[in-house]
């Protein structure tokens, strides 16, 4: 296991450099240097750019520049933002990386889950009005024009019902009248801590529950679900009643986007674990199980679909490129202050240092994901965990 | 309880096709006492693997049986619904597959595909007594206990057939379906697996119906044999009668192209033709395009399947060859 | 050829003959098997449906439309006092805020979808069955090179690339097209046409052709590709769903640099303010709905041929 993970991150960090050194050369290539942009201005005399050209270390040779960055990347410095000069990259990005990774991460995990639960029993019932409605219904999704679809989930759900705010991270005239020392990413760090902790908590109680004996098991796991809710429960309702109002809002402003994220994830989830189910049902052992005697819901859930959910979770590998651009999008739409937000708006202003953060962090997000991917798909399949 | 644990009666099963019903299974009748060991042997395709899923009830959606019982100790089950099936699945009737290689799931362990049948069957074992029953059962085929918690990819393929047969003696079935258990091993492990069954067998005294196309080794295995053609049983009787008396002409031809080395010398008689199309048999008796003896009465009526000798039934207008 | 033709000559067809009619024939049986699928029938009409909408648009502004008003980059409407307006007799989807006729929009941009969507599949056709071809024929560094290569495609982030590059260069149809080709050409697609190629370089003819002296470069040419069209075919499909997406993605964000397209109209309708005005439903809906309907048509005919070429998927 251990060797398998040094390799793997060995592995990653040479994609890492392999995926700088390409985005680099390509920026690097551009006709007009980025000292360019700066100095365009014609009040700056000949002298004096070609002084701002040495200050910023674009009169040596590409390589030098290169190595340099790739350094400075390693250090945690991205250089110094253009359009919100003088703030650095590294700071603008990790202000912005948890909004990002809490609206991906909750929509690929709820929607994977949907997919998954939806895909097997659609598989299950086949044929009829729902076998090609949902069929449908999932091309719809995976395919819709996601700036679309996000503008009709506004229009549905925050002008039409009126349930949910329109879009941005947080009400700023509620925001104008909060106490001193109440910072929204301070509340939002403290929110995702305690999902974590919460989750953390069921995943250990799952595992716990494992050892008992096929009776308690049941109790056992229903126990360690509904624990961690209440406990988060409590703790916003007393431990920090003070900013919970604020937590509240910031809950509300991330349910649309998260929303919108999950549905378009979803029929992509969907439409593969039905297919994967459909071939699965096919397998022997399947027919050994029907022998058996065992219930439908045994076959259903422990037979089949935990066998169909292999190949689901290898085509999760590779939607997670298209999932964060789905996030992109709908960080767009509804002005979520994400990363993706700030790469759009730092290409369309030029703001090279920043965009060039931002798309490397993305990088470096979907293969810290392929990884998780590549970790889960070992834990779900004994052939590979034992060989 | 009488002495027959399962009973077929007019068994007629067919699937649909694009092209129209076939009737993989036609009017078959048979029964097997409490402890026997029959075998059922047939070319490809003749039906023999359509009994079998049909006595389990694990027909695919395009399956139907249409006519007759299967009396489970005197339990008509072909009205029962799935779920009421379920009950008698591997608890009175169990089964080893023809691809024991895929027949396991390869993301649980021996151990638990073996205990979650017991649990469903035998639900007041406790997990202790659970895992002392699959310690005796991996003891009695053979394997090593302690491979018990191990996946099926770690197994070789006897292995896993030996762990199949485990899974499958569970439940204390009283009837067992053997179908084509060994054909996908090679012959040195197949030989000694078709020994430990029969020792099973005898030791459990359990009732088994072995099928395969491969008529010597039924006879190593079975105290009575039937013999199929194109969904139909032809010919019935004890493994002596089969093997040295057979009356069905087919019967006659199959015995004739396995050649005995210690036996007396006869001629190899061949078949000519091909097994019938069964999208659109022949009328009468089905076998009649391809037997010697064939007259007018075999191309116009089927001939029913009655008792010619004591215990011996066979289907055919001229037994034996006898005009 | 004619030097080793056989030895009858009067009966001598000529390969691409023989290839012809195998290749009718296939179809002819694979239609059959997909004209059961109405959700692929179902994609393949909106197909045609749009294919036929493309067309009628040079002919309408040759015949019905004037040029002056209706032409979809720098016609403007003068006797509606404002714009945009909602659809009228005159201009069935209402005009956009700079008082060009939307329907008008719409057709003309149908013709560069279909372009794009093809161009960037052609490409990654061609790449990914090279690939997959080269490194399933030859194996060992090659292969586990190529393998490489494709395994760090994967990884980049589509989209985040394709913004930062526009903003940095003119990204023009053409330019998109190859782009998203190549990208998906060494994505993927490659993984998949390898496997492929990995079952066909197995087959007797391969053996054969190379007991009987024929080169690499001809076996894989002309024995392998050909084998590997079918399932090349099939995922070029996806492609075209995902370049047309891609396009129309780049577009609503103002990053390419073109005429007119689907993605543009929504940019202008978000450029003028329009985007949340949800009263104004003709100037989002149907260059969003056009988008949604052509990707989702791509992809339907590609799952019912996924259906025809992998005969696991079928019912029985």
């Amino acid at each position: 296991m251990w060797k398998f993970l040094g390799k793997r991150f060995l592995q990653m960090f040479i994609t890492l450099l392999m995926f700088q050194t390409v985005t680099y050369f390509l920026m690097d290539a551009q006709p007009g240097d980025i000292a360019d942009l700066l100095t365009l201005n014609p009040d700056i005399p000949p002298a004096e750019r070609e002084r701002i050209r040495v200050d910023l270390g674009l009169d040596r040779p590409p390589a030098e520049r290169f190595l340099k960055y790739i350094g400075n990347f390693y250090k945690g410095d991205l250089g110094v933002s253009f359009s919100q000069f003088p703030r650095p990259v590294t700071e603008i990005i990790l202000e912005r990386l948890p909004r990002t990774l809490v609206l991906f991460l909750s929509a690929s995990v709820i929607s994977f889950w949907a997919g998954y639960a939806s895909g097997k029993v659609l598989a299950w019932k086949r044929g009829g009005v729902i076998e090609y409605s949902s069929t449908l219904v999932g091309v719809i999704l995976y395919t819709v024009f996601t700036p679309w679809f996000a503008l009709m989930m506004i229009w549905l759900f925050a002008v039409y019902l009126d349930w949910l705010p329109p879009g941005k991270f947080l009400d700023p005239i509620l925001w104008l009248t909060a106490p001193e020392g109440i910072h929204a990413n301070d509340v939002f760090v403290r929110m995702i801590w305690s999902v974590m902790i919460a989750t953390g908590v069921m995943i250990l109680g799952l595992i716990g529950t494992q050892r008992l004996s096929s009776q308690l098991r049941k109790t056992g796991r229903w126990v360690s679900f509904v624990v961690p809710f209440i406990g988060v429960f409590l703790y916003w309702r007393f431990a920090s009643s003070g900013i919970s109002l604020y937590a509240w809002d910031i809950l509300q402003h991330l349910v649309l986007p998260v929303l919108t994220v999950t549905l378009i994830a979803y029929g992509g989830t969907m439409l593969l674990m039905r297919t994967s189910m459909l071939e699965t049902l096919r397998e022997d052992y399947i027919l050994t199980a029907r022998a058996k005697g065992m219930p439908e819901k045994i076959i259903r859930d422990k037979h089949a679909a935990r066998n169909a959910l292999l190949p689901v979770w290898t085509g999760l590998v590779f939607s997670i490129g298209s999932s964060l651009s789905g996030g992109i999008i709908t960080e767009t739409i509804f002005s979520w202050p994400g990363l993706g937000l700030t790469l759009l708006n730092a290409a369309q202003v030029e703001d090279i240092p920043l965009a060039m953060g931002a798309l490397t962090v993305t990088g470096v997000m979907t293969l810290l994901s392929h990884l998780v991917a590549d970790i889960g798909y070992a834990f779900l399949d004994p052939r590979i965990r034992f060989s | 309880m009488t002495e027959n644990v399962l009973e077929v009666n007019d068994l007629t099963m067919h699937y649909m096709t694009r092209k129209g019903p076939v009737f993989a299974v036609d009017g078959v009748t048979f029964h097997v006492k409490r402890g026997e060991a029959i075998g059922l042997v047939g070319e490809s395709g003749c039906g023999k693997t359509s009994i079998a899923i049909s006595l389990l009830k694990l027909l695919p959606n395009n399956a139907k049986i249409l006519n007759g019982e299967i009396k489970i100790n005197d339990v008509d089950t072909v009205p029962l619904s799935d779920k009421e099936m379920n009950k008698y699945r591997w608890k009175n009737i169990s089964m080893v597959f023809q691809a024991a290689m895929n027949s396991m799931n390869p993301v649980y362990s021996v151990e638990e595909q073996i205990a979650e049948a017991m649990r469903e069957h035998m639900p007041h074992l406790s997990d202790q007594e659970m895992s002392e029953k699959i310690d005796y059962l991996f003891n009695l085929v053979g394997l090593d206990p302690a491979l018990k918690t191990q996946y099926p990819h770690q197994y070789s393929g006897g292995m896993r057939q030996r762990a199949v047969i485990a899974m499958a003696l569970s439940c204390d079935p009283d009837i067992i379906i053997a179908d084509e258990p060994t054909t996908a091993l090679d012959v040195i492990v197949q030989d000694a697996i078709l020994k430990r069954i029969r020792e099973i067998q005898e030791e459990l005294n359990m009732a088994m119906i072995y099928i395969s196309h491969d008529i010597a080794v039924i006879a190593e295995v079975s105290q009575r044999v039937g013999v199929m053609y194109a969904g139909k049983l032809v010919e019935m009787s004890s493994t002596e009668d089969i093997f040295h008396h057979p009356i069905h002409p087919y019967t006659m031809a199959l015995m004739s192209s396995f050649p005995s080395i210690v036996g007396e010398k006869t001629e190899l008689v061949t078949l000519a033709g091909e097994p019938p199309d069964l999208l659109n048999p022949p009328a009468g008796c089905r076998f009649h395009p391809r037997c010697p003896y064939a007259t007018e009465i075999c191309r116009e009526q089927e001939p029913d399947f009655k008792e010619h000798a004591v215990g011996h039934y066979a289907a055919c207008w001229h037994p034996g060859g006898v005009k | 050829m004619s030097t080793i033709s056989s030895p009858v000559d009067a009966t001598y067809i000529p390969l691409w003959r023989v290839r012809l009619r195998l290749f009718w024939r296939a179809v002819k049986t694979n239609w059959a098997m997909f004209a059961e699928n109405p959700i692929g029938l179902f994609g393949l009409g909106l197909i045609i449906f749009f294919g036929l909408f493309a067309l009628a648009h040079p002919i309408l502004i040759s015949t019905v439309w004037e040029a002056k008003i209706y032409d979809p980059v720098n016609g403007f409407d003068i006797e509606i006092p404002y714009h945009p307006s909602p659809p009228s007799a005159k201009h069935l989807l209402g005009t956009d805020p700079m008082g060009r006729d939307v329907l008008s929009q719409l057709m003309f941009s149908t013709r560069y979808e279909f372009a794009l969507g093809m161009i960037s599949a052609i490409v990654t056709v061609l790449i990914a069955t090279s690939i997959g071809a080269i490194a399933a024929y030859y194996g060992g560094i090659t292969d586990i090179l190529l393998m490489r290569i494709v395994d760090l495609v994967i990884m980049i982030p589509y989209l985040p690339i394709l913004i930062v590059m526009s903003a940095l260069m003119r990204v023009g149809m053409i330019e998109l097209a190859l782009f998203i080709g190549i990208l998906s050409g060494f994505g993927g697609t490659a993984i998949v046409i390898k496997s492929q190629a990995l079952t066909v370089k197995v087959k007797p003819y391969i053996e054969a052709a190379r007991i009987s002296g024929g080169g690499d470069f001809h076996i894989i040419f002309t024995h392998m590709v050909p084998n590997l069209l079918p399932i090349a075919l099939l995922y070029m499909m996806f492609v075209v769903t995902g370049a047309i997406f891609s396009e129309a993605v780049l577009s609503f964000f103002g990053l390419t640099e073109i005429d007119m397209s689907w993605g543009l109209m929504i940019n202008t309708t978000q450029v003028f303010g329009y985007i949340m005005r949800f009263d104004a439903w003709y100037l989002l809906l149907p260059a969003s709905l056009a988008i949604t309907l052509l990707c989702a048509a791509f992809y339907m005919v590609g799952r019912a041929l996924d259906e025809v070429v992998n005969p696991r998927l079928r019912e029985r």
